[in-house]
């Protein structure tokens, strides 16, 4: 890739510690599992996968929000997990988060150019004259009115929300935006209007996007390179194009077969991969793949050995023993 | 005579701001074996009109101001709560878009099938038992015998959701009325759901509505769609053919604004269609006009005089708006 990396992720773990009673070993779960990652500026790198993979864990860390066990995270050139007091602050500055839920996220008892200013009480230096400036001029960047910034978060709808919760992460110029489900709880007719606002901010502001949802649609719209997770790994990782029209893990194929299509009315998705069962308990993984069983080609070596990321191409890997071999026409998404 | 008749349905709700008519002179019908899907925006009236079906309006709140529902001929809206409870029990059954708030935490899945099953069948308590496990089966929870003693927290949400579904088939329901039954759901187990769905439809017949905001699990999963805003039907019709060709412009903005998965992807990336603006607040439903006009791109003058009239088209498709022809 010739971009240099904005965000660049080697090797993350992150852990979790299960209370056991008694006096038994510390054991812990990770959520996060040697996950690597990069995404060049302005660019939009999605997260998809299982409810419970590790999305949010990895995006929390990166932000410095819960605790990182081991890897790397680095924003630029800088060392994001080893920063602490005055140039933690600096750094929070540069990445912000906007979450699933508007409602909660905001302050119910301020007035919501306060909500949108606070950042930049905390995490900034600005006068006031400028930090109004700031707010007036977010206002209208996310197609709010000016007359609006003296109500109250109940006094919006939630799409408006939502456009306050933008406008807010955008208060201290970041570069890093993380989407955390951004627009799953809002109507599909306000989530275009947002989705829409997100991209014409990108470009106007040179933003990078860690963009995490669940809607394959949205993500296939958004992102420019996309990774799939599975129990706390990245079990595939491509360019756009590639991840669409060419997966390669037996898991993202059956991830995308299971999304309902509208263009083929009357019938199911064609060549849908069946993933019965559920996920292995994550207190207590099996050895070897996890997804062996759910897997519609493992074989019994799956159980056994762990497969490695493997390289497709310059910008595709995924981590399974069958990638590029014929054992994936089983499952394939030829018409 | 279809199974299910509903003729110009009235709901009134009665808040703090006034009475407003939830659903608005809503018609439609289902027929036996068929599935029938309700999509539209948050606060349309698509889960009151679910409500207004099993006689499970919010008390003292909505009441069924005019309009029959009529259930193999028989009027829903002249029924005793007796008989609803009767009705619910045994020919139109619901599940909800949360399990856990239809699950009794501290009964065993099988328990609470075997319970259903007793009041309903009459069945004896071996019996019940019984036949929960073979519904926990045919609802594909693997190693229905043990699992049959689980407690709901014990399940994930997929399982407690085709444990919902066991419970609601159990009294072998002529309608199903599915509530964003998959929302709260991974896509994968959402395949799932809706394959057992319709796996189950093609065993026993039942009726089906889905109610969804998801277009593409309405192409999938339905015959025919009803596409509500603000209370009132916008359109009705065959699936395929509003789809491929949407007569009202909420439907096209509905189905035009969503990013859809394409089968080939290409470089191209044009900005989401948008719909601006939000539904209307419920106050103001009642209004002799089009609700949609504020957000609509077509509107005219007319749009505003007057609510729209239904406008047929061939093959049974109804749009309500004005310009309707011209789309
Ligand atoms: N604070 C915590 N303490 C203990 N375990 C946690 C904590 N936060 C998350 N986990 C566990 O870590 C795993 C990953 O959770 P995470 O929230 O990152 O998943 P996700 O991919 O974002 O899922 P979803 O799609 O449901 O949001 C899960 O098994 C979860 O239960
Ligand atoms: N118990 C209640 N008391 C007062 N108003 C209510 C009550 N339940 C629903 N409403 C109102 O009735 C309208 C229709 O609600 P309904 O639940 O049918 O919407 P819906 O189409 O199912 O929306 P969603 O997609 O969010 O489930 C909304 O404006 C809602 O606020
Ligand atoms: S290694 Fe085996 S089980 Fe794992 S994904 Fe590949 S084929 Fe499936
Ligand atoms: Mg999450
Ligand atoms: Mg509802």
């Amino acid at each position: 890739m010739t971009d240099t990396p904005l965000l660049s992720v080697e090797n993350l773990s992150v852990r979790f510690e299960i209370k056991r009673g008694g006096w038994g070993k510390k054991s812990y779960l990770y959520a996060v599992d040697d996950v690597s990652f990069q995404v060049p500026k302005g660019q939009t790198l999605g997260i998809v996968g299982e409810s419970g993979s590790g999305k949010t864990t990895a995006a929390l860390a990166v932000a410095r929000l819960v605790p990182a066990h081991q890897g790397v995270a680095r924003l630029g050139e800088d060392d994001i997990l080893s920063k602490e007091g005055e140039d933690l602050r600096r750094m929070r500055r540069r990445v912000q988060f906007i979450f699933q839920d508007p409602y909660s996220s905001l302050n119910p008892r301020k007035r919501v150019a306060d909500i949108v200013r606070e950042p930049l009480d905390s995490l900034s230096d600005k006068s006031e004259a400028e930090k109004k400036k700031i707010v007036d001029d977010l206002f209208e960047a996310v197609g709010l009115r000016p007359e609006q910034q003296r109500l109250f978060p109940h006094q919006f709808s939630g799409g408006q929300r939502q456009r306050i919760g933008i406008a807010r992460a955008l208060a201290t110029q970041p570069e890093l935006i993380i989407c955390d489900e951004a627009v799953s709880a809002l109507d599909v007719a306000v989530q275009a209007q947002i989705l829409n606002l997100l991209r014409r901010l990108q470009a106007q502001f040179g933003l990078t996007y860690l963009f995490i949802s669940h809607d394959l649609g949205v993500v296939q719209h958004m992102c420019d390179s996309i990774a799939v997770m599975y129990m706390g790994k990245i079990v595939e990782q491509a360019d756009r194009l590639s991840l669409f029209n060419n997966p390669q893990h037996p898991y993202t194929r059956a991830l995308l077969s299971a999304v309902p299509r509208v263009d083929h009315p009357g019938q199911p998705s064609r060549n849908r991969v069946l993933i019965p069962g559920d996920p292995p308990d994550p207190n207590n993984l099996p050895p070897g793949c996890r997804f062996a069983s759910r897997c519609p080609i493992a074989k019994p070596d799956c159980s056994q050995r762990e497969p490695l990321p493997q390289s497709i191409g310059t910008t595709h890997s995924a981590a399974c023993h069958y990638v590029g071999t014929d054992a994936l026409d089983a499952i394939g998404m030829a018409d | 005579m279809a199974l299910l008749e509903v003729e110009n349905l009235r709901i009134e709700l009665s808040t703090r701001d006034g009475t407003a008519p939830v659903i608005d002179d809503l018609s439609f019908h289902l027929d036996a074996g068929e599935t029938l899907s309700f999509v539209g925006e948050s606060g349309c009236g698509k889960s009151m009109t679910a409500l207004a079906l099993m006689g499970l309006l919010p008390e003292r709140i909505g009441r069924i101001a005019s309009g029959a529902i009529r259930f193999d001929g028989e009027d829903l809206t002249k029924a005793s709560p007796a008989r609803l409870r009767e009705i619910r029990g045994n020919d139109i059954s619901m599940i909800f878009q949360e399990p856990m708030t239809s699950l009794n935490p501290v009964f065993t899945i099988g328990e609470q099938i075997a319970e259903v099953l007793r009041a309903h069948q009459g069945l004896s308590r071996q019996a019940a038992w019984d036949h929960a496990v073979e519904l926990i089966d045919a609802v594909r929870i693997p190693n229905p015998k043990g699992r049959a003693g689980d407690y709901p927290f014990q399940m994930s949400g997929g399982q407690r959701q085709r444990a919902m579904i066991a419970m609601a088939l159990a009294c072998k329901p002529k309608i199903l009325i599915a509530d964003e039954p998959t929302t709260a759901l991974d896509v994968t187990v959402q395949a799932q759901i809706f394959d057992l769905l319709r796996d189950l439809r093609a065993q026993t017949g039942t009726s089906i509505i889905l109610i969804t905001h998801d277009m593409g699990a309405v192409a999938e999963m339905a015959e025919r769609m009803i596409v509500m805003y603000a209370g009132r039907k916008a359109e009705l019709g065959p699936v395929a053919q509003i789809i491929n060709h949407a007569r009202h412009p909420y439907t096209q903005g509905l189905i035009s604004c969503v990013p859809h998965l394409h089968d080939v992807l290409t470089e191209d990336r044009p900005e989401l269609f948008e719909v601006p603006g939000i539904v209307p607040s419920l106050r103001d439903f009642g209004r002799d006009e089009c609700l949609f006009a504020s957000r609509c791109a077509h509107v005219t003058d007319q749009c505003r005089s007057a609510r729209p009239p239904e406008k047929s088209f061939e093959g049974g498709q109804i749009a309500d708006c004005w310009h309707a022809e011209a789309m």
